[in-house]
């Protein structure tokens, strides 16, 4: 009967065709899994090889800190500008009538530079302000207010070269630190921006005369080291 | 078996062929964001107007020194030696600058090309002209080759040296009041001409310290009696 009709498949070829279909939509289905398990563990282990390479990116680009004196912040900091730069001597010069200042941050001043230097004795402002100019960094202090202890723990605290160190009465702060057009009232020994401010203006480019000496011309009186 | 077998393998390859590609990327990758978060730092070519500055300035800045060290062993002013005495130093200064900036660029101290041809080139458009002197444009009519502007000659020298007291101040005082205005003149051609950050900070302070010493030697000169 079967033989008679060619066309129609007989009932176990028909079951056979079904399992091959059947077969085929799960092996499909197999092989469409494992492609989403293969991208998924290529995206998954991409993401994870990229999150190591920016750590390990950021963590070289980043070894050596990069301090940028432009971006060290000081709180409290006093700028002053247009200052005028002539040797005036022999004429003191009044800088709080002049320039607001006080102490003397800059301006006109005298043609000898004080020798930079710890003084344990006030210092003429125009020699001084000259040492400003050269790219030192004069830091005061109240001698009233300061004890011998406190005034020890400064000259401890500042670089050797390119400082000056000096009481003076009267001042508006504890501790004051003054370089060319920039200055800052400290609150005592310890007010951390005493560091941060030398830092940043210590021999610093935007001195009028970065480079010149803070040496060979006026020992001011009292000068210890 | 082999049927069997050659979908497998076939697999097995494109999975390492996609692998070595992922690495590569990945490679890549990590290695663009390491140089585009790096400091972007290109430094001036041999024949840039920033190394025929360091180059000549060093020259310029030099005769300063040395006609500085050579007044102060002829006069007893202490205003003229302690005048000296800043030239020297900060000058000395400076020439130790722009002999590390050639270092730090990788160029040799010594040009290729003859001194001055840097001021020779034409200035850049659209560069700042802060820090400029007064009365600077930065133009100039310079050859290569020729004398810089404000440099002493031979005999001028000569001169100095064989000179003493107020006689060599006042010769010390002309000659640095003209090297100081070549100085200058040299500065204000670099600021026209570069915009790196270093060159133009350090030019920019030559033009104000030389500058307010021209008009310091003018009145110390004046100040002298009369020859």
């Amino acid at each position: 009967m079967a033989s008679n009709n060619p066309a129609t498949p007989s009932v176990k070829e028909q079951r056979e065709a079904k399992r091959a279909a059947k077969v085929a939509v799960l092996k499909k289905q197999q092989a469409k899994e494992k492609r989403n398990r293969i991208i998924g563990f290529s995206v998954g282990g991409l993401l994870v090889a990229g999150a190591i390479a920016l750590v390990i990116t950021f963590v070289v680009s980043s070894a050596v800190p990069k301090v940028n004196p432009d971006d060290i912040a000081i709180e409290g900091l006093d700028t002053f500008d247009g200052l005028t730069a002539v040797h005036i001597d022999p004429n003191p010069v009044d800088y709080e009538a002049e320039y607001g200042m006080n102490p003397p941050a800059g301006g006109d001043h005298f043609g000898a530079w004080l020798n930079c230097g710890v003084y344990t004795e006030p210092q003429q402002n125009e020699n001084a302000v000259h040492a400003l100019e050269h790219g030192a960094v004069w830091v005061t202090y109240d001698p009233d207010v300061l004890g011998e202890a406190e005034i020890e723990t400064l000259r401890e605290s500042i670089p050797k070269t390119y400082m000056v160190l000096s009481p003076y009465p009267g001042l508006p702060a504890p501790v004051v630190a003054s370089a060319w057009a920039n200055q800052v009232q400290l609150d005592g020994v310890d007010d951390p921006r005493l560091a941060d401010f030398i830092e940043k203006f210590r021999q610093s480019p935007d001195a009028p005369e970065p480079g010149a000496a803070c040496t060979g011309a006026v020992n001011g009186p009292g000068r210890i080291s | 078996m082999d049927q069997a077998e050659s979908p497998d393998s076939g697999r097995r390859v494109r999975l390492i062929v996609a692998a070595v590609v992922a690495v590569a990327l990945l490679v890549a990758a990590a290695f663009a964001a390491g140089s585009l978060s790096a400091p972007v730092a290109t430094a001036p070519s041999t024949t840039s107007a920033e190394a025929g500055f360091a180059r000549d300035m060093q020259t310029h800045h030099a005769q300063a020194v040395e006609m500085s060290l050579i007044v102060r062993d002829l006069t007893d002013d202490p205003d003229v030696r302690l005048l000296a005495y800043d030239i020297a130093t900060s000058q000395s200064q400076q020439a130790g600058q722009m002999n590390g900036w050639l270092t730090v660029w990788n160029l040799p101290q010594t040009s290729p090309e003859p001194a001055m041809t840097w001021m020779s080139r034409p200035a850049l458009t659209g560069v700042s002209h802060e820090g400029m002197s007064e009365m600077g444009t930065g133009e100039s009519d310079h050859e290569p080759g020729g004398d810089m502007p404000g440099m002493a000659t031979a005999e001028q020298l000569a001169e100095l040296e064989a000179a003493t007291g107020d006689e060599a101040e006042r010769i010390f005082l002309q000659l640095m009041i003209a090297h100081h205005e070549g100085g200058v003149e040299m500065a204000d051609a670099v600021l026209v001409r570069s915009n790196e950050r270093v060159v133009r900070s350090l030019a920019a302070s030559i033009v104000k310290a030389q500058s307010s010493e021209i008009g310091y030697m003018q009145d110390l000169l004046d100040a002298l009696p009369a020859a």
